[in-house]
């Protein structure tokens, strides 16, 4: 507290919220815990946006030539299912789970910058709200999750719904930005005492390359949609093929921001699974080290396999052979992550929870995914199936097969130390077989729909074709998956109001997180863990099974016991993406208005740098 | 490095499926002939319609068994929309886009290429059962999207253009 009696008497006067509890401590907090419980529920709403885009595109399928919706809301309802679903329901569910739950895998009382963790969230709401809002104002793009040039620009594509959709990702690609970020320095910086980076939980290390994908390949898709939209806001050229441009340009752009953007999904996938296989077998996680760097590998190769998404562009042979291969290898690091997760469930004492269910469902789907691809990413026989349904079929199974899976086991896992209750046991295997059945009726007729030639994103499709039969059974396994996602609200809704208390350690885990009560106290640990082991936690509850150097563990060596200082909320993440949001609007309807967002956003980030911190002390309770 | 026997056998199995992938396909491109589409030059979308070859879209013969398919594509139709060959002949097709990315893609066929404004896409397929083919756009491009088709008639040798 060693500011000069001058700034503390100008900057002391800024509001600073005080409340702990009810509405304004919500909306103020700085807390991981509270922001990944915020942006659990917010992902979890537009996952049921994008759930019910899914459901009426696939009625609309359901038998051919149907007009159930219009033509161009059909391209709308796919075009925002997918934007949804990527960037509004996946990807913030994994950064729920990062929030609350890397601090405490790796040991620390909060993430590294406790205020941009709050605007992260504030950014994904106002680009979520601002995608979404284009329903209601004059309708949302229909060019795609995509985008391509020059279907994307205003002579083809008159109207807001694609400056929405680009300012929307843009907003929204703020938050995820400044996210990757900060749990970089989180995790390289913040982690307990001895708990050196090959110690970490394999989440941690899945968070850790996720950072770094997230930080080297947002960059480069918000270029393409800033060139995009100056093309179609101030009339540059750098996509009108009739001035001379090239799209491919566009292509390459995006999917050098694409393809790591699956793996920005899958990776965080793969830890959760690492973290439940081993909890659920009784063992520890087979082949840690290759796991580690397999992970790396998956997340450096990723940057050199775009290209396989234009395998039909016409590049030639010798580009598109070394895609291929680059594809392929992919493939090496992912199947040695297969067989170091059926190694560590080899041997083990399986517990058949909801939570390893949903794990195991994940390896049995995400290889038909993962086998899917190495198909597509042959170059000759991409172009027996490339942009057909076949590719629909095939990255379902890793998103939802891969990445969905894996966050039902992660909310069934982790739910208890985050919402304090048990979820209901038997509701959630109910909902993991409904779910498995819709899904593999839905997806798996894709693929063989795909090897018939039906092309993707068609309105409708003539009677003839041999093409109906599976269509229905695709929509009837989506009516189920919709079933099984309403069971699963229903045992979140009814377990957190009337469940049975959770206990601290409900699974007999292995990891910190455990350590500590459910849900986390605000400060997370009331002593920092001295860490000896990967598996610290069961190495302390049973030291007389801990190997080698591991014996050393137990809590006397943790820190001191003393009061706590932890970070007091603040208005000012909220203010400053409140001005960006305003900003988006003002871009599109009125230049005051711009200018008026992006001066209080501005404000926002001086009142940010001088406010300081509002620390509170803490005194940790009877704990430990 | 002493690697055990199972991990070694492993490692060695697992070379082995890369390798086969890799010699599926370079076998696949130079024995099947299955062509990656290299680029064919550029043209004009604003005047593509009025430079030849594409001022006059249609099928033409080059020899015997051998034809050359002059395509152009445009939201939502292709022109020609019906192809008329012999059986056993050998297609040369040469398409363009006029507006936006369309596709070009034949069930059941090798035949599958994005047609970019812009970009002369050309392919060869040889076309050796008779039957009728059908000819999607498969690149998404706007509300008619699902209407932009077209189709491949493979006649009889005997009935056909000869």
């Amino acid at each position: 507290m060693a500011t000069t009696t001058l700034e503390r008497s100008f900057w002391q006067a800024l509001p600073k919220p005080r409340a702990r509890t009810g509405f304004w401590s919500w909306v103020t907090t700085v807390d991981h815990k509270r922001i990944g419980i915020l942006y659990f529920w917010t992902a979890l709403a537009f996952f049921l946006i994008g759930g019910v885009e899914a459901l009426l595109i696939r009625l609309q399928l359901a038998r051919p030539e149907q007009d159930l919706v219009a033509p161009d809301l059909f391209n709308q309802l796919f075009t925002m299912h997918a934007t949804t679903m990527i960037f509004l329901a996946i990807m913030p569910l994994t950064a729920a789970f990062f929030n609350y739950f890397i601090p405490l895998l790796v040991g620390a009382r909060d993430v590294a910058f406790p205020k941009l963790n709050a605007l992260s969230y504030w950014m994904f709401l106002a680009g979520g709200i601002f995608l979404n809002s284009s329903w209601v104002l004059g309708g949302p793009s229909d060019a795609g999750w995509f985008g391509y040039p020059n279907y994307s620009l205003s002579e083809f594509n008159p109207g807001l719904g694609v400056d929405f959709w680009i300012i929307g990702l843009l907003l929204a690609g703020i938050g995820t930005l400044v996210s990757g970020f900060n749990f970089i320095v989180t995790i390289l910086n913040m982690r307990a005492p001895g708990m050196s980076l090959m110690r970490m939980p394999m989440f941690a290390w899945a968070t850790l390359v996720t950072s770094f994908l997230i930080v080297f390949s947002f960059p480069v898709i918000t270029v393409a949609l800033l060139l995009l939209l100056f093309d179609r806001v101030f009339g540059t050229v750098f996509f009108d093929v009739f001035s001379g441009a090239d799209l491919t340009l566009y292509h390459h752009l995006f999917w050098v921001f694409g393809h790591p953007e699956v793996y920005i999904i899958v990776l965080p996938a793969m830890g959760i699974v690492s973290e439940v296989l081993p909890v659920f077998s009784r063992k520890p996680l087979f082949g840690y080290s290759v796991m580690v760097f397999s992970t790396m590998l998956i997340g450096f190769v990723g940057f050199g396999v775009w290209s396989h998404h234009l395998f039909t562009v016409g590049m030639g042979p010798v580009v598109n052979t070394i895609f291929s291969l680059a594809t392929m290898i992919i493939a090496v690091p992912t199947g040695i992550k297969m067989f170091n997760w059926i190694g560590t469930l080899f041997g083990g004492r399986l517990r058949f929870t909801a939570a390893m269910l949903y794990s195991l469902g994940f390896l049995a789907l995400f290889l038909i995914g993962g086998l899917t691809g190495v198909m597509l990413s042959a170059a000759p026989s991409n172009t027996q199936i490339h942009h057909t349904y076949f590719v629909v079929g095939h990255f379902h199974y890793v998103m939802i097969g891969g990445a969905l899976f894996s966050l039902m086991s992660a909310l069934h896992y982790w739910g208890p130390k985050m919402f304090g209750r048990m979820l209901d046991e038997r509701l959630g295997k109910v909902a993991f077989w409904t779910l498995f059945v819709g899904f593999n009726l839905t997806f798996f007729p894709m693929n063989i729909l795909g090897v018939m030639g039906m092309p993707r994103r068609i309105y409708t499709y003539s009677a003839g074709m041999g093409w109906d039969g599976l269509n229905a059974t695709s929509t009837l396994g989506a009516l189920i998956m919709a079933v099984s996602i309403l069971i699963t609200l229903y045992n979140l809704v009814t377990s957190l109001r009337n469940g049975e208390r959770a206990p601290a350690d409900p699974w007999d885990g292995r990891t910190l997180e455990w350590a500590i009560p459910s849900p986390a106290p605000e400060y997370n640990f009331a002593r920092l863990p001295n860490v000896s082991s990967r598996d610290e936690l069961w190495v302390r509850k049973h030291p007389q099974l801990a190997e080698g150097a591991a014996v050393a563990a137990s809590a006397e060596s943790d820190g001191p016991a003393e009061p706590i200082a932890m970070p007091g909320g603040s208005y000012m993440p909220l203010l400053v993406s409140l001005g960006l949001f305003i900003a988006g609007y003002g871009l599109l309807y009125s230049m005051p208005v711009f200018v008026g967002g992006i001066v209080l956003s501005l404000l926002g980030l001086i009142g940010w740098g001088f406010e300081g911190d509002n620390m509170r002390i803490i005194q940790p309770g009877g704990e430990q | 490095m002493d690697i055990d026997r199972y991990e070694r056998l492993w490692i060695m199995l697992s070379a082995a499926v890369l390798l086969s992938l890799f010699l599926a396909l370079v076998y696949s491109v130079y024995a099947l002939d299955i062509r990656l589409v290299d680029d064919a030059g550029q043209v004009d979308p604003a005047t593509a319609a009025q430079t030849p070859p594409f001022d006059e879209p249609g099928v033409y013969q080059e020899g015997p068994g051998r034809y050359r398919v002059v395509m152009v594509a445009r939201a939502w139709s292709f022109q020609p929309a019906e192809v008329r060959v012999p059986a056993g002949s050998d297609v040369t097709f040469q398409v363009t886009s006029l507006d936006v990315i369309h596709g070009f893609r034949v069930p059941y066929t090798t035949i599958n290429q994005m047609l970019i404004p812009g970009q002369v896409s050309e392919f060869r397929f040889r076309f050796a059962e008779p039957g009728e083919h059908y000819l999607f756009c498969h690149e998404y491009c706007g509300v008619g999207h699902h209407t932009m088709q077209g189709r491949i008639v493979v006649e009889t040798a005997a009935t056909g253009a000869r």
